[in-house]
């Protein structure tokens, strides 16, 4: 591999040159030229995990496809966005694009804060060497109405593609988006987004991310939520696509008096590994966030759910709870759901969680089958009633009419197969 | 200083059923451990080549494998720093006066006997208790039930031991397992019969001469086709300890249709790191409960798992921890369902208070073809005061698609509301939390036999009362 042109470069032959060149190649200003350089310092300094950590140990990161070459001309973004937003100040672009028409905003909020936890060395990663992503930032007091929405999608299966999603939202603005990824089936591609989103004070996001990579994809993921005071937000996190995806989570209750809803779907079937670690921080009073995580596993398909909830000392009135629940649809499929408490407070309000797998209750699917539905309808209308429970909790009709059409590819994959 | 039972100092020296502790020779090992010290120690007890062998091969194992990253803190540990073979003559050189005070206050308010609280202090014989269970004795081997030592059992049942000993943990288990295979000495072998039921609960007090909790104890139990049993270790009242590091292996064998019930209370005094392993297997229509409450010590770190290897075999875990200041309480549950229609349920209440830390930690695992099965998981933690810490890490492992498991966990506060009605029902606010911890805790302490669970509750309230440390 050589590291003469960025555009052949891969991740694992990646140094200071070569991120500096990246750079240079997309006439960035000097700023971003030294953030990069920044990043790049910790990315060496943090290294990758060695699989015995909690998080990675259930995925095999040998098995990760380091070689493809970074993706250089970043696809277009494809952005819906209702009209006269942008008047109000509204900003949904691609990255590249931000950089250049938002220098001063895109400088203030990009890659000032601390990276996700477990995946702190793809997280510097993809901070250093980004060719792409999405940023999104609501003003001070605008409240959106409609959903914005915005998909990548990558014309080829292979390579590597390390894109930086931003969203944020100001004090007292609310916005509502739908985060589309796509890519073709086939060849082993290495795909590392990382997501940051800030609520501000009394700020309302709902964020939906659709996850529809190709079938030898290795989605490499990571998200950070911080939520601020009085601040609610709301994720859903669709994993759809991918042959192994390994994503981790955290969410930052940091502000006094914030609410979090975190969700999550994922349907597998096939030989896909689905690997998730969560961690809910509530390091602030008052603060509220419940996770629920819905799983639908087909064929050979695994899952794994990783989920902490962490209740700081010393905070009070903290309220939580997290539940994971596995439907096992194939005598192969496989889950390991493990929610996790680390309690350091006594004065909380609500703190709990629940985890289960299994099959479907047979007497739901004898309720079915004795309305009419053969066996298979049967089960495809209760995994979608499964899914419902989460996906009407974002309430927006674009995300769960655009979700339940991702999954609905899935349910319909395996009738013929079973 | 109690005064000897009269009726016992009328019995002649040589009376057969009377305590009888025979001159042992004096053998001061110095501190530390290595392959002659293990070696040595099989060649005192004048064990077969096969046992010393084994005792070699885990030593090997014990140095190969580091120490657990996870779980509770044992940087303090120093293997070399520790005695690995103590006689009996040594240990009853310790003194009364050595017994931390808020132990000796306890004893007292527990009301337990002058002379127990000798025997669980560690400065005395076994109390006058050998009379009593004589008759139980003989009519256990009436009906064949073995009940010895360990170390006396593999002298006097050499095939039937070698046949169970070191199958349900070998050797080359976890670190501390191996530690006490290389080292162990002291524990219970039970055997009961095909068909035959034990009433009575079976305690290591029952023993003759033979040392209970002991540093590396080693306890088999074996429970042939159809029979039933149910021994109980340890007591309620705080046990003291000079050694600081405990590390025991129990090990049942739960065969076709028999049921077996082990019963822990764990009240180690609080200087002491107790790292236990505990399995036994179930086999077809086999019943294995562990109930295992976990008190004392500074830091325990123990998960007794059960292997349903048979169909329809059941597994139960009842666990109970409390974390008063500095203890940190790592205990929880495993069960491996191996085999179809197998069942288990995992139920664990943890208090911590004050500077206490409690973990549950425990694994569901169903492996592939282990249709039908079912397993349920409840834990419920109750934090007392701010710095107090609770964690729950419950693993679930399922790769079967037939299977209805769950798994809930609660964290809660002793609610205001609660005080505030309690206390204006006259009680004072410790005797209000005792009540509410009595409460939550009641679930397991119905299934302790009725004196373990009434001094249990006094304990509880000790505790509550900060009375003792």
């Amino acid at each position: 591999m050589t590291t003469a042109t960025p555009s052949g470069v891969s991740a694992t032959a990646l140094d200071a040159d070569a991120i500096a060149r990246i750079s240079q190649t997309l006439g960035e200003p000097e700023w971003l030229r030294d953030l990069r350089a920044a990043w790049w310092e910790r990315a060496s300094a943090t290294p990758p995990p060695t699989g015995l950590e909690e998080e990675w140990r259930r995925v095999d990161l040998a098995k990760l496809p380091r070689d493809g070459a970074l993706v250089m001309d970043a696809p277009e973004l494809e952005v819906e966005m209702p009209q006269g937003l942008a008047e109000q100040g509204v900003v949904l672009t691609d990255l590249r694009t931000a950089v250049r028409e938002h220098p001063e905003l895109v400088s203030r909020f990009l890659g000032q804060a601390a990276g996700q936890s477990s995946h702190a060395h793809f997280w510097a990663l993809a901070q250093a060497a980004w060719t792409g992503g999405l940023f999104c930032h609501v003003p001070r007091g605008v409240a959106v109405d409609g959903t914005l929405v915005a998909a990548t999608r990558l014309a080829s299966a292979a390579g590597t593609y390390l894109p930086v999603t931003l969203v944020v939202a100001e004090e007292g603005s609310s916005v509502t988006l739908l985060e589309e990824m796509h890519s073709p089936d086939g060849d082993a591609a290495w795909f590392g987004g990382i997501v940051e989103i800030h609520a501000e004070r009394g700020a309302q996001v709902r964020y939906a991310n659709l996850q529809q990579l190709g079938d030898g994809a290795w989605n490499i993921g990571a998200q950070r939520v911080v939520v601020g005071q009085d601040a609610t937000v709301t994720t859903l996190n669709a994993e759809v696509g991918s042959r192994t995806t390994k994503f981790g989570l955290d969410v930052d209750m940091k502000g006094a008096g914030g609410t979090s809803r975190v969700l999550g779907i994922l349907a597998a079937g096939d030989d896909q590994l689905i690997d998730i670690n969560t961690v809910q921080d509530l390091a602030a009073d008052h603060t509220t966030s419940d996770l629920l995580y819905l799983s639908a596993l087909y064929d050979r398909a695994h899952a794994s759910f990783y989920g902490v909830t962490n209740v700081r000392q010393g905070t009070k009135q903290t309220s939580s709870y997290q539940e994971c629940r596995n439907l096992l649809l194939s005598p192969q499929a496989g889950a390991e759901p493990i929610p996790v408490l680390e309690i350091e407070a006594n004065d909380i309000l609500r703190c709990g969680h629940g985890a289960t797998a299994g099959a479907i209750d047979p007497t739901q699917l004898f309720y079915a089958q004795t309305r009419g539905l053969d066996a298979d309808a049967a089960e495809r209308m209760i995994v979608r009633g499964f899914f419902e429970q989460v996906v009407g909790q974002i309430n927006d009709e674009t995300i769960r009419q655009r979700i339940l059409a991702a999954l609905a590819g899935r349910i319909g994959t395996t009738e013929g197969a079973a | 200083m109690a005064l000897p039972n009269p009726a016992l100092t009328q019995i002649p020296d040589s009376y057969k059923y009377g305590w009888s502790d025979p001159e042992q020779p004096r053998t001061t090992f110095a501190k530390g451990i290595n392959a002659e010290v293990v070696a040595e120690i099989s060649r005192i007890k004048g064990e077969p080549k096969w046992m010393t062998d084994m005792r070699l091969k885990a030593f090997r194992h014990f140095e190969a494998r580091p120490m657990p990253k996870w779980g509770a803190d044992l940087s303090a540990i120093d293997f070399q720093d520790i005695y690995y073979y103590v006689t009996g003559t040594d240990k009853a050189a310790q003194s009364w006066d050595d017994v931390p005070d808020y132990i000796r206050r306890t004893y007292d308010k527990l009301g337990i006997p002058e002379a127990e609280k000798k025997y669980l202090a560690g400065v005395g014989g076994q109390y006058d208790s050998e009379v009593i269970y004589h008759n139980i004795r003989e009519d256990l081997e009436k009906q064949g039930v073995i009940f010895l030592g360990t170390d006396e059992a593999l002298q006097k049942y050499p095939e039937i031991f070698r046949e169970h000993f070191g199958t349900v943990i070998p050797a080359n288990d976890n670190k501390l397992a191996a530690l006490n295979t290389a080292v162990w000495s002291g524990g219970s072998f039970i055997y009961v019969p095909k068909g035959v039921h034990v009433e009575l609960p079976l305690q290591a007090y029952f023993r003759i001469n033979t040392e209970n909790m002991g540093q590396f104890e080693r306890t088999l139990i074996i429970a042939d086709e159809g029979s039933s049993v149910h021994y109980v270790e340890g007591c309620t009242a705080p046990t003291y300890s000079t050694a600081s590091l405990h590390s025991a292996v129990v090990e049942i064998v739960v065969k076709k249709g028999a049921r077996v019930r082990y019963t822990t209370i764990q009240n180690w005094s609080h200087n002491v790191y107790n790292l236990v392993t505990k399995r036994a297997v179930a086999h077809e229509d086999a019943v294995m409960e562990w109930v295992d409450g976990n008190l004392g010590s500074k830091v325990t770190m123990k998960y007794p798992s059960i292997y349903l290897l048979g169909e329809r075999a059941h597994g139960e875990v009842l666990s109970i921890a409390f974390a008063g200041d500095e203890q940190h309480q790592d205990a929880g549950g495993k069960i491996i369902h191996a085999a179809p229609n197998t069942t288990s349920l995992i139920t664990s209440k943890s208090i911590s208070k004050g500077s206490g830390r409690t973990s549950y930690r425990g694994l569901i695992k169903v492996y592939p073809g282990c249709e039908k099965s079912k397993s349920t998981v409840r834990c419920d933690a109750l934090i007392l005061d701010e710095e107090a810490r609770s964690d729950t890490y419950p693993y679930m492992e399922i790769d079967e698609e037939d299977v209805t498991i769950g798994h809930e966990a609660t964290v809660s506060k002793v609610g205001s509301e609660q005080m505030f009605y309690l206390m204006s029902r006259g009680l004072s606010e410790a005797e209000a939390s005792a009540m509410i911890v009595n409460g939550f805790i009641e679930p397991i302490v119905k299934e302790l036999p009725m004196e373990y669970a009434v001094e249990m509750n006094r304990l509880i309230q000790l505790q509550m009362e900060g009375a003792v440390g």
